[in-house]
């Protein structure tokens, strides 16, 4: 694969479809998503932004019934090729959830378990340097500096989540995928890791979901506008991407109608 | 099927243009009467206006809360934020209408008693009529979303603004024939730039409510200018030189 900075996309999706099973999750996806942005996916509920940000690290994998077609290339190599392994992508394409999921151990060991199993680090001296450098990153470190062997479960809801997004970054990925990072956290948590991504974007691409249209507005440089297609006569409902732009066009003069409704809240 | 989502944040907005429109009644009104003050001498009428400016200006401040209130409070977005922003705009260019009314009403005071041969009182009842008209025009563009509306305020502008220069020779002409009193030739040629700058707030009014529309910004015409001909002129001049004399 190719350095991230080799192409003016890190990202390209074309013609994508997802289905779980006979439901069509997704249709018809097109975007680029470039390098060293934020670039944030909004909508309503089932408009299948979540789903796309699960296909840039092949989480749908994991899901029997889940079918891709169309391709998504990460770096100009199509990532669902057979020969791509999907471990790797997932080590390249880091992920941090909705909920802060840290692992019932130490907050070091959250942070080194990635360099540990990927055999990133051998000596102590090095896995040191790698947790420290993490949580710096992630803006923790002088939080817990002095209690790193203490459970990661004792940390509040903010610190969890930046502790996972240094658990993210442990293993040096490309891309950071944030579905909702900030929807279990308070106000100051959320800006908290707002900051954090502006700082980390940087470094690494990040593709971010969010509920909170405002936030989208924030912190991202490019923004998705999902919506959802319902067909009466079947019963089912298709996501759809509507409108993909420069982040300030789509909250001041977004060039789709229905872009314009659910910004100013005339679409439920 | 599309469901209101922020009821009472669109009720705030609507109230808001509201105001714009008691605003422009209130200057709609003040164009004519300040006019028929000057032609007929009545000092008592333009004295009136000019303490009545006090409300306008009142008025102003308690719309240019609420905007910022709405901005403060309500994160606007899209539609919704350029709606505001035009507001604030235009609340501006109301208010300054309002001053230049209050203007004429001055210029009224300082030649009072002075006689006005027929041709010349002509031409303010001209000016005044295409103030109005150009003033309700705009407003009628708000109201109504008009954008073609509001994009033809720059041409019917131009009339006024010959209007302003035969006006403008008439008075010379009048002045060289021994006809008009220097100093009320003066006040004349005020005026006249008067009502010509109420022209020229109207036509920034129809560029706000064009912003409001679509987005659609001054420095698209500045820059379709540069490489196409002059289409009209003295837009941006209603900027600076308002203020009350």
């Amino acid at each position: 694969m190719n350095s991230p900075n080799s192409n003016s996309f890190v990202f390209r999706a074309q013609d994508l479809n997802v289905y779980y099973g006979e439901y069509h999750a997704l249709r018809d996806v097109s975007l680029d998503i470039e390098p060293h942005q934020i670039t944030a996916f909004i909508g309503p509920s089932g408009c299948g932004k979540t789903t796309l940000l699960r296909c840039f690290n092949r989480m749908n994998d994991l899901i029997p019934t889940a079918r891709v077609t169309g391709s998504i290339e990460y770096l100009g190599v199509n990532l669902y090729d057979p020969g791509v392994d999907a471990v790797e992508v997932r080590r390249r394409i880091g992920m941090v959830f909705q909920k802060p999921n840290p692992f019932p151990k130490s907050i070091y060991d959250n942070v080194a378990y990635g360099p540990r199993i990927t055999g990133m680090a051998r000596r102590k001296a090095a896995l040191d340097e790698i947790v420290e450098t993490s949580l710096r990153k992630a803006a923790l470190f002088d939080e817990v500096k002095d209690r790193l062997k203490n459970s990661a479960m004792g940390l509040s809801g903010g610190q969890q989540q930046r502790l996972c997004i240094a658990r993210a970054i442990a293993v040096n990925p490309d891309v950071l995928l944030m579905d909702e990072p900030c929807s279990s956290l308070d106000p100051i948590a959320t800006t908290r890791i707002e900051e954090l991504m502006n700082e980390l974007k940087d470094d690494y691409t990040i593709v971010i979901v969010t509920h909170n249209m405002q936030q989208a507005a924030r912190i991202s440089n490019k923004t998705a506008f999902f919506s959802v297609d319902v067909d009466i006569e079947t019963d089912t409902r298709t996501g759809t991407l509507i409108e993909f732009g420069v982040t300030e066009e789509i909250f001041s003069t977004p060039k789709d109608s229905r872009t314009e409704n659910y910004v100013t809240g005339r679409f439920g | 099927m599309a469901e209101e989502l922020r009821k009472s944040f669109h009720e705030e907005l609507d109230q808001m243009r509201a105001k714009v429109v008691k605003m422009s009644a209130f200057v709609g009104e003040a164009i004519p009467r300040v006019t028929d003050a000057f032609l007929q001498n009545d000092f008592e009428t333009t004295q009136a206006i000019i303490e009545g400016d006090d409300v306008l200006n009142a008025w102003s401040v308690d719309l240019d809360t609420h905007c910022s209130l709405l901005l403060a409070l309500q994160q606007p977005m899209a539609g919704d934020l350029r709606s505001i922003l035009a507001v604030l705009s235009i609340n501006s260019e109301l208010e300054r209408t309002g001053d230049i009314v209050c203007n004429i009403a001055r210029t009224s005071q300082r030649i009072y008693g002075s006689t006005i041969e027929p041709g010349l009182r002509g031409f303010i009842t001209k000016m005044s009529d295409e103030a109005l008209l150009l003033i309700r025009l705009a407003t009628d563009s708000f109201v109504e979303q008009d954008g073609s509306l509001a994009l033809s305020l720059h041409d019917i502008d131009d009339r006024l603004d010959d209007l302003n220069r035969e006006f403008f020779r008439a008075i010379l002409e009048s002045h060289t024939q021994g006809n008009l009193d220097f100093e009320v030739a003066i006040n004349l040629a005020l005026t006249a730039r008067h009502y010509e700058r109420i022209g020229d707030h109207a036509v920034n009014i129809g560029e706000r409510v064009r912003y409001m529309l679509d987005g659609w910004t001054k420095e698209q015409i500045d820059a379709s200018r540069e490489t196409g001909p002059e289409t009209s002129g003295g837009t941006g001049e209603a900027r600076t030189g308002d203020a009350a004399e």
